[in-house]
């Protein structure tokens, strides 16, 4: 069973199509990393899940049944956009809204579970206006976080976090799918945080669904090379290409590919006589690769 | 890779989904400091209409306390303010009081909790039907308390036929919920357009088209199926019938509305 199964999934406003056929698997247990270009219509696809948008067309399914299952979305945590607090409320305040909302048995106690989770205990006193960025987001997860959510729709949960702010919310995400269970589709523009912790991706542009692949399948596609810059570039390049398979020269350097092995690729260039200046190890992660595509796509 | 539980969901009847809704409605009410400005409103309403008639030597606007309650008789045309200014009035104000309330719910972008975990539009409508008509309710009874204490201090007449009295109370209470309905679905409707919803909420609750209709066909019964028409025949010569016509004309209409509402909620985007 999948978490979110979608097909061909419509959405205009105004005759525009900000999403056009649109299908999507996010299986059970997953962080799906939902990544795409501002308008692509990752926030639209998302809104459509929690039934804040209506579909022109298409079908959406929530762990194998309607998206408009009412015991499905009673499980369902969102934060998109923002908060949805009130800002004269205080955080507990806020929580205790949302907990009675969700008829929980122990809202206290629920209320100091998640407050745990994102470490700040100390400032449920605090009224929401008076909140940072940053708790604000974390507000916002222990809001989506109350009552045993089974999926988790985060969008844009990292904007605007400081770096230690972004480390938190990581930890945080990785803790409740890993001891609460709930499935995560989270959408980022901070690929680097979010190659950190998806377990999946999606990759969305202009409406459509570009690509989906595992995180195995992208650390597959995202390669290792060396950089080299040496005397005699001409040399390094012959050098190294008779000895390994995949080498390049690109942008002024000499570049071996998927060779993990630096300390070879140095010893080849001295025994070739051949003195090495610059030595850099690289990888293609999943902001390269995520260029890379769209480069590829919108030619 | 790894294999994880599938989760369980539990079948979720209508009365925990309302319960939940219902619940976090009421706690917004109880810690809005706007739920106790409009009932000292409520409160203050009559006894300034009471104490302030027949002053500088005119008429008193009533000779008797009641009469800020309700008419004698239901009276559909208005010949003087006296016959409009009564209890009917918290209507006014419980319009702006749900479109506050509601336009709070889409401004903080509370709505968007609400309708990710209640897939069923009608939930909505219900819990804000119920909780506004329980507000409004509220205020017709500070609106008691503040004519009641107006009228002892200008030491005007306190006859009235108890019974009459009491059902045209309840009668109005009643009425809430119609009311609260058709603000609700007012907001729900207008709900990108806060200025449009109170404006709305406002005429409507004057009652305008009914009197109007009123001036045209006279003092005609028919005009009680509408809700500023039952809400003026909750009046001091009120009886069981009229309480009666009273509670399927609120809740005719609270039906109605609910529905609309819902079907407008359910066939386009929340916000």
């Amino acid at each position: 069973m999948n978490a979110i199964e979608i097909r061909g999934l419509k959405k205009s406003f105004r005759g525009l199509y900000a999403l056009d056929g649109l299908d999507m698997t996010v299986p059970v247990g997953a962080i799906y990393g939902f990544i795409g270009e501002n308008g692509s219509g990752k926030s639209t696809t998302e809104k459509l899940l929690c039934g804040h948008l209506v579909p022109d067309s298409g079908k959406m399914k929530l762990f194998g049944k309607s998206y408009k299952d009412a015991a499905i979305r009673y499980r369902v945590g969102a934060l998109i956009e923002n908060t949805g607090c009130f800002p004269n409320s205080s955080i507990y305040q806020n929580l205790m809204m949302q907990a009675i909302n969700l008829t929980l048995d122990n809202p206290n106690e629920e209320i100091q579970r998640v407050l745990k989770i994102v470490r700040m205990e100390d400032e449920a006193k605090l009224k929401f206006k008076k909140c940072s960025l940053g708790m604000k987001q974390r507000i916002g997860i222990a809001m989506a976080l109350l009552g045993d959510p089974a999926l988790l729709i985060l969008d844009e949960p990292i904007n605007g976090l400081d770096t230690d702010g972004m480390r938190i919310m990581r930890e945080i995400l990785l803790d409740i799918t890993q001891n609460c269970g709930c499935t995560v589709l989270i959408s980022s523009h901070i690929l680097g945080e979010l190659e950190k912790i998806a377990t999946h991706y999606g990759i969305i542009r202009q409406g459509k669904m570009v690509q989906e692949l595992t995180a195995a399948e992208m650390e597959g596609r995202c390669r290792m090379f060396t950089s080299i810059k040496a005397d005699d570039m001409q040399t390094a390049f012959l050098t190294l290409r008779q000895k390994y398979d995949n080498v390049k020269a690109e942008e002024g350097y000499v570049r071996v590919y998927d060779v993990n092995d630096t300390e070879g690729i140095v010893d080849t260039l001295m025994k070739s006589g051949c003195i090495p200046g610059e030595v850099t190890k690289n990888r293609i992660g999943l902001e390269e690769y995520y260029i890379d595509l769209m480069s590829k796509k919108g030619a | 890779m790894e294999t994880r539980l599938e989760p369980k969901f539990e079948r979720l009847s209508v009365s925990r989904r309302l319960r939940g809704m219902l619940g976090v409605d009421f706690y917004r009410l109880f810690h809005t400091p706007m739920f106790y400005i409009f009932l000292a409103i409520a409160a203050i309403i009559p006894a300034m209409v009471l104490s302030t008639g027949g002053q500088d030597g005119g008429a008193a606007l009533y000779t008797n306390t009641w009469n800020i309650i309700a008419a004698d008789t239901p009276l559909y045309v208005v010949r003087d303010i006296g016959d409009y200014a009564n209890m009917n009035m918290v209507f006014i104000f419980g319009g702006i009081m749900v479109s506050i309330f509601i336009g709070h719910d889409y401004r903080s972008g509370y709505v968007k909790q609400l309708f990710t975990t209640h897939a069923k539009k009608r939930d909505y409508m219900m819990s804000k039907s119920i909780v506004c008509a329980f507000a409004m309710a509220c205020m017709c009874g500070t609106y008691l308390l503040g004519g009641a204490f107006a009228g002892i201090l200008t030491g005007a007449s306190m006859r009235v036929n108890f019974g009459s009295l009491l059902v045209a109370i309840l009668g109005k209470m009643v009425m809430s919920l119609g009311w609260a309905s058709l603000y609700t679905f007012l907001n729900v409707l207008f709900r990108r357009h806060f200025g449009i919803s109170i404006a709305s909420s406002f005429f409507l609750g004057t009652g305008i088209p009914i009197i109007g209709a009123a001036a045209i066909l006279g003092n005609n019964s028919a005009l009680n199926v509408f809700l500023y028409g039952s809400s003026v025949n909750a009046c001091l010569s009120s009886n069981l019938v009229t309480l009666g016509t009273c509670v399927v004309v609120s809740i005719a209409w609270a039906i109605i509305y609910n529905l609309l509402g819902s079907a407008v909620l359910a066939r386009s985007d929340v916000y």
